[in-house]
């Protein structure tokens, strides 16, 4: 009898025990956009935060592409369903600020008594995320794009590495297509926009829009349609107009023509770095993005997302984000994260931590991205860019530049263009938005 | 979402509404050209009782009034409105979403390529079709297994069809574009608009051959058969027999499947254009549907989003009722 009530009260204290640390978990909902091998690496992430302590549990979903996950959100916003937390990129800064949704990232740490000291992250993801020195979001996957190469296809013909400068970039790129090395010297990345045109106007030091582009005030406007950004549209079409750079399109991601030993050069975000790592079976190497010849090349811009935290929750919800948030800030998530995903790291001092392990003794091609956006003071063009409507003018913007590089539009007519519908969605996000920042 | 909501439940409504009315009149007709009399026009059933047609229609109107006439008025509200996303903030703007469409080269440039886009897709799946059908009709040896095959494509979805041919036809990567080019033809989708149409026609005629094709073997079936054979007694050939009588006879289901093309590529073509070409290059491919989600769901421009599908939705209204009136009522049903 009495072994027998043991055990039946052991079983009955085991299973209080598990209740009440279920009861005791707050559970927050994450929606990301991150899939494939990002993807498994936020599940790992996620992992680490809900092992490291008993409170909370916070549950990551992915939701397909940026785009999805803002629609998703949104809509379950509408709906009073919203998560906690929502991964948003970077290009939809003022959406979200301007949404009425979210709670300053700043403002709820500091509720949370952990208030958050901006010189401790780097300065880029600073000046885009921050108004008037409080973060917004909580700075999460930032990159910023960098020059991949095919060193065997430069090796055969015979080149060391790639040019700084396009001046001499360019002439090895066509090289290496007339000699038969590869038929496809340089491949055009999906989001051109954001290496080819924005980061090229920051890093060449020359204005984008008006404004500082736009940090000042919604009253910006788009000045992209003259002098050196014309000239980089038309080396664009110079370049894909005999095939030197090739279209990927429908059906294949960029990248993988790049890690297929297809073509030999891809400007990409330092994030393919998990693709290229994964994938390409040939010597590869990494450079910074190529400027304009007698240009000291200023910082380049980041790129990537950062998490909102969304209003209508209970205290106990907030107490686990900020909890969540501190974990994220952590030195050693900081170096985990920029490793295992070739993400920056967000803070000067996990920076330096990877730095004191060598680790860029050992990875090169992992320090370029952190030094290209390090490097020099910002100047009022490479500060980031602060656009209303910027998934709208976006992709106008595309639309009007690849017009020009196909040959469907003199180009100086498709960047006129491409301003001239930009500054229309910017007038009607301020007519919309009057009064806010 | 309300926007897109509206404009897809467009093609179900004016689609399914002409399939609805044509289907119980191809059954009652079948036997009719027997005795060679005309029967035309609806047959008036009777009910005794007024509510039970009530409560048989009651689940169709209710799942219509949830999923098209909700959505379409909130599109038709916010077709007027200046949104933000998160709808923090809205204006009236009154007609200033429609004027800014109709000032916009863009919209022009989709209508024109909508309007190419649905005639080409038309002609290529009728002719494809009616060969198809000729052909199979012509068949005595396995029939029934040429006509599952032909049929097959129907159960594929637009979007798995899509992929297929975006990666099949991609310059870089694909079969059958590397056949293209090794035989001299520098076929590109991605760099030229001629051809990345010409992609999303194939994509789209590919799937609704099988459509086409089943009306049109149906209806040469219901030729009658002493016709053909006289023809064929004064020594006319089969090309002959099927231009001179069958194509004047199933002249109907033409019409009417020239209807259901329309429909089908101004409404239905979406899911294949965004697996395909996902409007590009440089929007030379971006229909008007097309465009209608890309402005409200990628771009978050929800006022114009709701405007443009309100245009679509009288587009679909004017299509529904020139069937209605013109082809339903002047088109013998004996055949």
């Amino acid at each position: 009898m009495r072994p027998v009530f043991g055990a039946l009260a052991g079983a009955g204290a085991m299973l209080l025990a598990g209740l009440s640390c279920a009861q005791a978990a707050t559970e927050i909902e994450f929606w990301h956009a991150m899939s494939g091998t990002l993807g498994e690496r936020v599940d790992e992430l996620v992992k680490k935060f809900n092992d490291s302590q008993k409170d909370y549990v916070v549950k990551a979903v992915g939701k397909g592409t940026y785009d999805e996950v803002l629609n998703g959100t949104i809509a379950a916003y509408r709906a009073k369903r919203q998560p906690e937390i929502v991964q948003s990129n970077e290009r939809s800064f003022l959406t979200m600020v301007n949404s009425g949704a979210i709670i300053p990232t700043s403002e709820l740490m500091a509720q949370q008594g952990q208030p958050i000291d901006v010189k401790k992250y780097i300065a880029p993801v600073v000046s885009y995320y921050a108004i008037d020195g409080k973060l917004q979001a909580m700075p999460f996957n930032s990159s910023t794009p960098i020059l991949f190469y095919n060193r065997d296809h430069f090796k055969a013909a015979g080149f060391d590495k790639p040019g700084a400068t396009w001046q001499e970039l360019e002439p090895q790129l066509e090289a290496i297509k007339a000699k038969g090395v590869s038929k496809c010297a340089m491949v055009l990345p999906g989001d051109y926009e954001w290496s080819f045109l924005e980061n090229y106007s920051a890093v060449n030091d020359i204005p984008y829009a008006t404004k500082r582009n736009g940090m000042d005030g919604l009253d910006t406007s788009f000045v992209f349609n003259k002098g050196k950004l014309v000239g980089q549209v038309e080396r664009m079409k110079r370049l894909i107009g005999p095939g030197v750079m090739q279209l990927a399109g429908q059906g294949v991601i960029p990248i993988q023509l790049f890690t297929s030993g297809e073509c030999s050069t891809i400007i990409a975000s330092t994030a393919s770095h998990a693709a290229v790592v994964a994938a390409a079976k040939f010597d590869w190497s990494a450079a910074e993005m190529p400027f304009e010849q007698g240009v000291t090349p200023k910082n380049s811009v980041i790129g990537g997302a950062a998490l909102w935290t969304l209003k209508g929750h209970t205290p106990e919800k907030y107490k686990a984000i900020g909890a969540f948030y501190n974990f994220l800030a952590q030195t050693d998530t900081q170096v985990w994260w920029h490793q295992a995903t070739g993400y920056v790291p967000v803070t000067v001092a996990a920076y330096d931590a990877a730095k004191a392990q060598g680790y860029y003794q050992k990875n090169p091609t992992r320090e370029i991205a952190v030094v290209q956006l390090m490097r020099g003071t910002p100047s009022d063009n490479s500060l980031g860019f602060r656009i209303g409507n910027s998934n709208q003018i976006n992709v106008a913007i595309m639309e009007e530049v690849s017009a020009a590089f196909l040959g469907r539009k003199p180009v100086q007519q498709a960047l006129d263009d491409a301003v001239s519908r930009g500054n229309e969605s910017l007038r009607r996000y301020e007519q919309l938005n009057a009064g806010k920042k | 979402m309300l926007a897109r909501n509206s404009a897809a439940e467009l093609p179900a409504v004016a689609g399914g509404g002409a399939w609805r009315l044509r289907w119980p009149l191809r059954r009652k007709a079948a036997p009719a050209f027997s005795d060679g009399q005309a029967e035309s026009g609806l047959k008036r059933a009777h009910f005794t009782e007024w509510r039970l047609p009530f409560w048989l229609l009651a689940p169709q109107l209710f799942i219509l009034l949830l999923f098209f006439f909700i959505p379409s008025v909130r599109a038709l509200i916010q077709a007027f409105q200046l949104t933000d996303p998160f709808g923090a903030t809205t204006q009236w703007v009154g007609f200033q979403n429609f004027e800014r469409l109709f000032r916009s080269s863009v919209y022009w440039s989709s209508v024109q390529v909508t309007v190419l886009f649905t005639v080409a897709q038309n002609v290529l799946t009728l002719s494809l079709a009616l060969l198809l059908a000729f052909a199979s009709n012509h068949i005595l040896r396995g029939r029934g297994a040429y006509r599952t095959i032909l049929l097959l494509p129907y159960a594929i979805a637009p979007a798995i069809a899509g992929i297929m041919l975006a990666f099949l036809f991609n310059p870089r990567v694909g079969p059958v574009a590397h056949m293209l080019q090794g035989l001299g033809f520098d076929w590109d989708p991605n760099r030229n608009s001629s051809h990345a149409l010409a992609l999303i026609v194939m994509a789209a005629s590919w799937k609704h051959i099988c459509y086409n094709y089943i009306f049109l073997v149906a209806a040469l079936l219901s030729v009658p058969h002493s016709i053909l054979e006289s023809a064929y007694l004064d020594g006319a050939g089969p090309i002959q027999r099927f231009l001179r009588i069958s194509l004047p006879m199933i002249a109907p289901t033409l019409f009417f499947l020239i209807v259901i093309n329309f429909v089908y590529g101004l409404f239905e073509t979406f899911a294949i254009v965004d697996a395909t070409t996902r409007g590009g290059p440089a929007g030379a491919t971006s229909i008007l549907v097309y465009k209608v989600y890309q402005d409200g769901f990628v771009t978050l421009d929800l006022g114009s989003s709701a405007a443009q599908s309100v245009i679509l939705m009288g587009l679909a209204l004017l299509l529904t009722y020139a069937q209605f009136r013109f082809i339903e009522r002047r088109v013998n049903y004996s055949v």
